[in-house]
């Protein structure tokens, strides 16, 4: 069974009069990657913040690795951070900044040294490790926060916009750093990003917030089940056989199958009714599967309305109406 | 691309760790708060130009001794006054920069993080400012050397710098730090602790001082900077014991007790992110 390392019950954050956070709540296991989704202002950093004691909340609690919301220290033993737009001190070197919050967390000089360069490893740092880190680019810096993050053996690691303005190359780089240290350590990654492709690729769990509130909380498939999106799909099959393919097509009582305009090889797919989410994937996959054992080759099949953007859009669209 | 994370580092204890923590993290950041401020090349270009200044000074001041207009143990207090008053100013600008320019910079919230204290980082934060102080007083000491030659007030003219300059450093450093911890913008914090060091360096820098009387006395000991480098001259240039002027002493204490303890019980609430920063 997978033990809770992250538990948030209500968790609310006022500023004054400002609500910042509302109620928020979940819940994260050990290993699991969690994807913290909003738009600009919808309260991930201010909730990563509240959880590892940078903030205390207005009212709520949360648990890290067992240990209560009162017991900041404790917590801030087993938690690593890599805050949004994090800063780094300009002249000294990535080995030395590594060393620093080392000793911070109560190692010896020794241990300290051996620690980083153990982790400048880990985030392939080891040419530049004696540079300062002025003369690292944007993605190497993220890489040493990173590393940084992990100088306590942290149970729970948080990440704010790990990937923020890195280039395409940079970005894989940190997703797999990402998915090898919740494998390879067991520990939990909080991730926060507005990249929804790359939550869909390594998360194993979404909390999608809105104007400080919990939009909805689930697996990728869970989230786009409940945003009740309804699919459609666009299936190319070779002229000759459209006929053939319409009448297999009309064994699905639920779907609906038009002939796109100007493409008579293009037959448009969608789900009637309450035939959405989970069922409406289902339905799908049963189309695409009887056309295919009919023998009709499928030159093309897209899926429409089934990503994680759709659902984050239409969650975070449907609170501002 | 693969990556290869290492297994989780087996070494001291998270016991181990939080006890090491507890006894020597004001240490931690303190030996790196002073190595950035001196690898960075901040604290030598200051240095640097005390250096020139206290040069010209010297200069000036054994001329005059040549030629009689100043006494030779008024040119020893003057040195040593310049001394103290400009390496309590970049005390109080460094330690000004101590939170605000952290938390401009970014760096505050992964410092925060740690599970160092709060009291700890302010602690580390105020050492690093003082060796300011404590470097600008040991470029001091061979100009002073050379113009206390003959008059045997070498050994009493540089622990009376040491103890009354650290005295007024650690008072006005702890006020930078608090200004800095409430300041939201670096700049503010270091404009404000400069004039706040202006009011008090002003009256010391009158031609003929502040004029006699019981109020301007009063206004006198009443300000840190002032008592303390009358309490200077009191002993070189008037002769007096170290017990005879103690009174201005007051003020650079009690500057001391109450800044301090004031960042000691308010810091926890200082070293904080400003409110509604990168709120996302």
């Amino acid at each position: 069974m997978t033990s809770m390392t992250v538990e948030a019950v209500r968790l609310t954050k006022h500023y004054g009069g400002r609500s910042a956070v509302e109620d928020v709540s979940f819940t994260a296991g050990q290993g699991e990657i969690i994807g913290l989704l909003g738009p600009n202002g919808a309260g991930k950093t201010t909730t990563i913040r509240l959880l590892t004691t940078v903030l205390e909340p207005t009212s709520g609690e949360f648990s890290i690795a067992g240990h209560p919301s009162t017991s900041a220290n404790e917590i801030r033993r087993c938690v690593g951070v890599l805050p949004e737009s994090s800063g780094y001190p300009a002249y000294q070197t990535g080995s030395e900044y590594l060393r620093f919050f080392a000793r911070l967390y109560g190692l010896g000089r020794s241990d300290a040294r051996n620690l980083a360069a153990e982790l400048i490893a880990t985030v392939g740092l080891e040419e530049r490790a004696e540079s300062p880190i002025s003369t690292y680019s944007r993605g190497m810096r993220q890489r040493l926060g990173i590393a940084r993050s992990l100088v306590n053996d942290p149970v729970v690691v948080f990440l704010d916009e790990p990937t923020l303005g890195l280039d395409p190359g940079g970005q894989a780089h940190v997703l797999d750093l990402i998915r090898t240290i919740a494998k390879g350590r067991a520990t939990t990654v909080v991730l926060s990003t507005h990249l929804l492709p790359e939550v869909e690729d390594v998360c194993s769990k979404v909390v999608i917030l809105n104007r400080g509130r919990v939009a909805v909380v689930g697996s990728v498939g869970e989230v786009i089940s409940k945003a009740l999106i309804k699919q459609s799909a666009e299936l190319r099959v070779p002229l000759d056989l459209v006929e053939r393919a319409r009448n297999v097509l009309a064994g699905f009582p639920n779907l609906t199958v038009d002939q796109t305009a100007g493409q008579s090889d293009v037959l448009n797919l969608a789900v009637d009714g309450a035939g959405t989410g989970g069922q409406s994937s289902d339905i799908m996959n049963a189309a695409l599967a009887a056309i295919t054992a009919a023998g009709i080759p499928v030159l093309r099949f897209e899926l429409e309305g089934a990503r994680l953007s759709d659902a984050f859009f239409k969650m975070t669209s449907e609170a501002e109406v | 691309m693969t990556v290869q994370v290492a297994p989780p580092h087996v070494g001291i204890s998270h016991e181990d760790r939080a006890a090491v923590q507890g006894q020597s993290g004001w240490l931690v950041v303190a030996e790196q708060e002073s190595r950035d401020l001196w690898t960075s090349g901040r604290g030598l270009i200051l240095l640097f130009l005390f250096s020139i200044l206290l040069s010209a000074v010297t200069y000036l001041t054994s001329t005059n001794q040549a030629l009689n207009f100043l006494e030779q143990r008024e040119s020893v207090n003057l040195v040593l006054q310049l001394a103290v008053a400009v390496g309590v100013l970049v005390t109080l600008v460094v330690s000004a920069d101590g939170i605000s320019g952290e938390r401009e910079r970014g760096t505050l919230e992964s410092l925060l993080v740690t599970p160092v204290s709060r009291r700890s980082v302010i602690g580390g934060k105020l050492i690093a400012a003082l060796t300011m102080w404590f470097a600008t007083f040991v470029v001091t000491i061979p100009y002073v050397w050379v113009l206390a030659r003959g008059v045997g007030i070498l050994g009493q003219a540089l622990a009376l710098g040491l103890c009354v300059g650290t005295l007024v450093a650690v008072g006005l450093g702890s006020i930078g730090l608090l200004i800095s911890g409430v300041c939201n913008s670096n700049k503010t914090s270091i404009a404000a602790s400069l004039f706040l060091m202006l009011i008090l360096f002003a009256p010391t820098q009158l031609p003929s001082g502040l004029p006699q009387g019981w109020f301007f006395d009063v206004l006198r000991r009443a300000n840190p900077i002032d008592s303390a480098l009358a309490y200077i001259s009191s002993i070189l240039v008037n002769g007096h014991s170290w017990t005879q002027d103690l009174s201005y002493l007051i003020t650079p204490l009690l500057t001391a007790i109450i800044a301090g303890g004031a960042l000691v019980l308010a810091g926890p609430r200082l070293v904080r992110l400003t409110p509604g920063v990168h709120a996302g």
